[in-house]
């Protein structure tokens, strides 16, 4: 299951679980005694409370913080390197051959450095699948660095995720950019 | 009325990951080499000077020396210092480097080649000979070579060792995520980045972030009363 | 309590709800448009969206502050002058502001992310980016007054550490009691007051380069640290603004004993400015040239803020409420549901501001989605509470006409309108996007829906104004 997947599947499951919490705390204020008592030793259910969030917190960021893209594939060597010039309304993208298009090995670890020429660009890779795989921000005077490695072969899409400008997306088309994975 | 969007120079951006072009190398010490003999071994920081410089050639030497005298990286490189005008002869090199006075630890040697063109178009370097000051009109410029002979990482101008420990890293193939370029204009930047002082100090960018929260500090002690009577907290 | 005061707050009451109506129907033109219903120029589109996310972040960050002026005076003396001062000065800026983008054109966004507002690129008038800073200015200079002053009124009445509760961390029982309206207001009084500090900055900053014709530039990096931390923070403490009403007149409204600050009621409440403060990290975590530390704390910061609210305030309701016999009117339902829909806008905050769920959510119709959830369907309703009781406070009157109809339409609606940005953001469709790129072949089919299910929202939206229209100018006629 991709992320996207999984982070829809988990917030639909919570919204519902907190929406069905709620409908109970609402139905036991309709059948309550008159001088109902409520819960019993709130200060101690907080405290179980406090333990139990607490600790799934703790463990989200264990798991999670070692995905960071900041550590991602920091101890390799990119297979190829991709500079990419964001610009109101374009990628500018070079390697170092002269082919009209940009193509990147499959399977192996590419680094793209993404700049800006004017405004803050979002610089965001999509799949053949129309799926947003890994991104990063094109910053006027910074160089960021985006590893990644490309599995599935085909034709992937750059867009802007940052808003750019009135060219951003348009009527006619958006600011974007592609290279070929193979 | 309106304020130019900021130059920032991408020309540290060229050249990079091209492999630097594999020239023969005669030292000060009499080794007659292939510059791949060098990086294979060790990564390079390349250094381009020319001898009769009066201008950002020495600056660049011996800001290089005191940065890494200051910074005494773990990593190991070696410094390549190469004249790109035809008249400097070994000697002339040696001189040079007797001169500044550049021993350190065995890391620098200094040489010349005889395909200037070469080496210098392959990193991008283009001196301009002006015939009335009799000088190279050029950048100062520090290349950064790893161990496959690729050009990592440039530096333009006299950098600091915020900027050197970016490039050690680079040459050593160690991941800095990120990186700024350089640009003219900004005064408060999060970064210190003044290519022409090479000063280090905190930025008054960070400084600036915390206006708001000192304000609203020395704000809240000015509006409010201390508590009265001796009854504890 | 004091007729200026009643009749500045209901001219606010009005005055918000109003302005409310009209960035709805601006948001659900945006989206009949990413809905290929209707087709507007892109650069009115963006204009359009600039308008209504600085409409809805203003209007609900003072709704914030209209409420507590008006209760803090349960406590304390705040006449009404502050408020009228800050409603002219709203008036003023939002206008200049309404000129800048629908006559001007500017659209850079309600974030303004530098360097754009400066590259228009000839997309917008150049009397447009200055009008729109000073807009800024005039709204944070009546803000920044206002909340100055309430923070010295509440001053007078408590010394420093008795506005915070600190006497109720030692386990005596204190000589003070600091009631949760005061604590809370103070504390998010003072990130108020941090962010329009911030937005002096930025506004300083902006004004250089603006003037200084290309000699002063800024740095982005350090711009967009600044606007981050503005925006965030101004949207969390109006949420919280929102939590202290919630405090303050749930009990009573519901029949309920008062809530008392206990020593952690006042912890969590301390705690909470220190996260909200740090957590705006998280706006920056695809910017890698931010410093780690600062992106792991982001993180870190960013969910430990879920611990004061879940642990202290929502516990702090469910013992209220759970089990006990409740009278239910508009008012508290109102706070109840707001309260339910500000958690699962956390659930979708705490999902987005995971690293490496960022990642490929950042910027996608996620980030509306739980945003629009943690305003549409948390912050607006619990502000709305407020105004359904001031208005029966001014009218002398608590009539509760279609009660279920007006809920069921705002529940349906608003919770059908945020699925569908959830959706979106799970199919990686871009935010801020006029029309969606042909690929994303559900993106206008989520809009359309999102766009009929806003009208639903806001049709229960317009039936609750036309019950406070009618009680809150009642005050105009009254002599008391």
């Amino acid at each position: 299951m991709k992320g996207q997947e999984l982070v829809l599947a988990l917030f639909l499951v919570c919204a519902v679980a907190i929406s069905l919490i709620s409908y109970m705390i609402y139905r036991s204020t309709k059948h309550a005694a008159e001088e109902g008592e409520g819960i019993k030793n709130p200060l101690q259910k907080r405290f179980y409370f406090l333990l139990l969030w607490g600790g799934v917190l703790i463990i989200l960021m264990s798991v999670t913080i070692p995905k960071s893209p900041y550590f991602m594939y920091k101890d390799s060597n990119p297979e190829k390197v991709v500079k990419v010039e964001a610009m109101q309304y374009a990628f500018i993208m070079s390697d170092e051959t002269d082919n009209a298009s940009i193509e990147v090995p499959a399977g192996k670890m590419v680094e793209f450095r993404v700049t800006s020429m004017d405004v803050t660009h979002g610089f965001a890779i999509y799949n053949p699948k129309h799926e947003l795989v890994t991104q990063t921000q094109a910053m006027p005077g910074y160089v960021n660095r985006l590893r990644w490695v490309f599995d599935e072969p085909g034709k992937y899409d750059i867009l802007c995720t940052e808003f750019c400008g009135i060219g951003h997306a348009t009527q006619t088309g958006s600011m974007r950019g592609e290279f070929i994975v193979k | 009325m309106f304020a130019q969007t900021q130059e920032y120079s991408l020309a540290e951006e060229d050249k990079l990951f091209t492999k630097v072009e594999n020239v023969q190398i005669l030292t000060t010490t009499g080794d007659n080499i292939k510059l791949s003999a060098l990086y294979e071994r060790e990564p390079v920081i390349l250094a381009l000077i020319f001898t009769r410089c009066t201008g950002v050639c020495s600056p660049l030497i011996r800001n290089l020396q005191d940065n890494l005298a200051r910074l005494r990286p773990k990593e190991q490189f070696k410094i390549l210092v190469v004249s790109f005008d035809s008249a400097d002869k070994p000697t002339d090199m040696e001189n040079y480097q007797k001169m500044l006075n550049v021993y350190a630890d065995n890391k620098w040697i200094f040489g010349v080649t005889e395909n200037i063109l070469d080496l210098t178009g392959s990193v991008g370097f283009y001196p301009q000979w002006d015939s009335v000051s009799r000088q190279f009109e050029h950048d100062a410029l520090l290349v950064g070579i790893n161990g496959n002979g690729y050009i990592v990482k440039k530096l333009l101008g006299i950098r600091n060792d915020n900027s050197l420990n970016g490039l050690i890293k680079a040459i050593s193939n160690e991941f800095v995520i990120s990186y700024p370029l350089p640009r003219k204009n900004a005064l408060f930047t999060c970064f210190t980045y003044d290519p022409i002082t090479g000063e280090r100090k905190l930025s008054l960018g960070l400084l600036i972030l915390l206006i708001p929260a000192v304000g609203t500090i020395i704000l809240l002690f000015l509006i409010s009363r201390r508590k009265k009577g001796n009854t504890a907290l | 309590m004091n007729l200026s005061l009643k009749r500045i707050t209901s001219t606010w009451i009005i005055t918000i709800l109003l302005l409310f109506f009209t960035a709805i129907i601006l948001g659900i033109t945006m989206r009949f448009n990413q809905g290929k219903v209707i087709s507007i120029d892109d650069g009115r589109f963006y204009g359009i969206m600039t308008t209504h996310g600085l409409t809805m972040v203003a209007i609900w960050a003072v709704a914030g502050m209209v409420g507590v002026h008006y209760l803090l005076n349960r406590y304390l003396k705040i006449g009404a002058g502050l408020s009228v001062f800050a409603f002219v000065m709203t008036v003023i800026g939002v206008v200049m502001f309404y000129i800048s983008t629908f006559l001007g054109n500017f659209h850079a966004g309600w974030t303004f992310l530098y360097p754009l507002p400066f590259l228009n690129s000839f997309a917008w008038a150049s009397w447009a980016t200055p009008l729109f800073f000073w807009s800024l200015a005039v709204l944070g200079v009546g803000w920044l007054v206002w909340s100055v002053g309430l923070l010295v009124a509440i001053f007078k009445e408590y010394s420093l550490s008795e506005t915070f509760a600190w006497q109720h961390l030692s386990k005596k029982e204190p000589k003070v009691q600091t009631p949760p309206l005061v604590l809370i207001s103070a504390i998010s009084l003072v990130g108020v007051v941090l962010c329009l500090l911030t937005a002096v900055v930025i506004l300083i900053l902006s004004f250089a380069e603006l003037y200084s014709d290309g000699k002063f530039v800024n740095d982005p990096l350090l711009m967009k640290n600044l606007i981050y931390f503005f925006g965030h923070t101004i949207a969390n403490e109006s949420l919280y603004l929102g939590l202290a009403i919630v405090y303050e007149l749930l009990p009573e409204i519901s029949g309920r004993p008062k809530y008392k600050t206990t020593w952690y009621v006042s912890l969590g409440w301390n705690f909470t400015l220190l996260f909200v403060l740090t957590a705006y990290f998280h706006h920056l975590y695809m910017d890698f040239v931010q410093p780690l530390g600062l992106q792991m704390f982001g993180q870190f910061a960013s969910y430990f803020a879920s611990i004061p609210s879940a642990v202290v305030t929502i516990i702090s309701i469910i013992v209220l409420l759970y089990g006990h016999r409740i009278k239910w009117s508009i008012t508290n339902l109102l706070f109840f549901i707001g309260i339910t829909g500000w958690i699962i806008g956390g659930i979708g905050a705490l999902i987005d501001s995971t690293i490496s769920n960022n990642i490929f959510l950042h910027n996608t119709l996620w980030v509306p989605a739980h945003f629009h959830t943690y305003n549409a369907l948390g912050n607006v309703l619990l502000i709305l509470g407020f105004f359904t009781w001031a208005a029966n406070e001014f009218s002398g009157s608590n009539t509760d006409p279609m009660r279920k109809l007006k809920l069921a339409l705002i529940i349906i609606g608003g919770f059908g309108f945020v699925l569908m940005f959830y959706c979106g953001g799970a199919e990686s469709i871009p935010r801020r996007y006029s029309v969606y790129p042909a690929e994303f072949t559900r993106g206008a089919m989520f809009a359309a829906a999102a766009a009929w299910f806003a009208i639903a929202y806001l049709l229960g939206m317009l039936l609750i104004f036309v019950d406070i229209f009618k009680k809150c100018t009642k005050v105009f006629s009254s002599s008391h």
